[in-house]
């Protein structure tokens, strides 16, 4: 277990870029000397890259005419829709 | 990019329908990829990604040119995803035994068609395990954690997308952030 959640809140304000500088400073001495928040900040690196390494998929073939197939048929009111 | 689909945007409104496929075109990868994680089901993916784009076409009177098309869009997909997800029975999964199969799953279904080599299968199976610990998310959590770290968006869009507060947002990734590190930590 990581020591106390003031240091975990900073792990995730670093993780979104949103530490100050004396903020990083006290983190980055932080982790130098206590094991449990290294290991914590380790792990969620770990999962956010994880989580983005299955960010590669394409949609299927023919999706744009399967859309473009089931749209409804052009609406004539359009013009006074308006 | 912005002006090319305002430009068709314009075009749609004015009932010119062929302009809105070069729309499809381009957001059907991102839009497929966020209802793809959401819902872990190619299947199901594509039914709710269509239905999104479909859904904006017949709405897009009610677009706001002044406000980004994008977001507007990630709004339709994301609520349909998440209504989707509620009304879906628990037992829909890819490793939900196929009846009668014995022990067989849609996975071992998937994969017997096709052989991979040994390096990709890994890949792949490890690429099914992070999206079955994503699944395991509440769907509140696992939202933002698709759009920021799959989707790449920033924390205003996905404010805007969610229509929810910045800070709100922060507090789900950070406790979906917490709930992925103890779920893949041994991996």
């Amino acid at each position: 277990m990581s020591c106390s959640s003031e240091y975990v809140q900073l792990l995730h304000k670093y993780l979104d870029h949103e530490l100050t500088s004396d903020e990083e400073k006290i983190i980055k001495e932080h982790l130098h000397s206590c094991e449990a928040c290294y290991q914590h900040f380790h792990e969620l690196e770990k999962a956010v890259a994880f989580v983005q390494s299955t960010s590669h998929i394409e949609a299927p073939l023919n999706f744009t005419e399967g859309v473009m197939n089931s749209l409804p048929k052009e609406k004539r009111t359009v013009s006074w829709n308006r | 990019m912005e002006t090319l689909i305002k430009k068709r945007i314009k075009q749609v409104k004015k009932g010119d329908q062929n302009a809105f496929a070069e729309i499809v075109d381009i957001y059907k990868d991102k839009i497929y990829q966020l209802c793809y994680r959401m819902l872990g089901n190619a299947h199901e993916a594509e039914d709710i990604a269509q239905e999104a784009f479909i859904r904006a076409y017949v709405n897009i009177h009610t677009y706001d040119m002044n406000k980004k098309f994008s977001t507007w869009l990630y709004r339709i997909a994301t609520n349909l995803s998440i209504d989707r997800i509620r009304k879906k029975k628990p037992d829909f999964y890819l490793d939900a035994e196929v009846s009668g199969t014995d022990g067989l799953n849609m996975y071992s279904q998937v994969a017997a068609d096709v052989s991979l080599p040994e390096d990709e299968l890994e890949t792949l199976e490890l690429q099914q395990t992070i999206q079955g610990e994503i699944l395991k998310l509440p769907d509140k959590y696992r939202t933002v954690i698709v759009l920021k770290y799959i989707d790449e968006l920033s924390l205003n869009e996905i404010s805007e997308i969610l229509t929810i507060p910045v800070g709100t947002v922060k507090t789900r990734i950070h406790r979906g952030r917490e709930a992925l590190r103890k779920q893949l930590r041994h991996l």
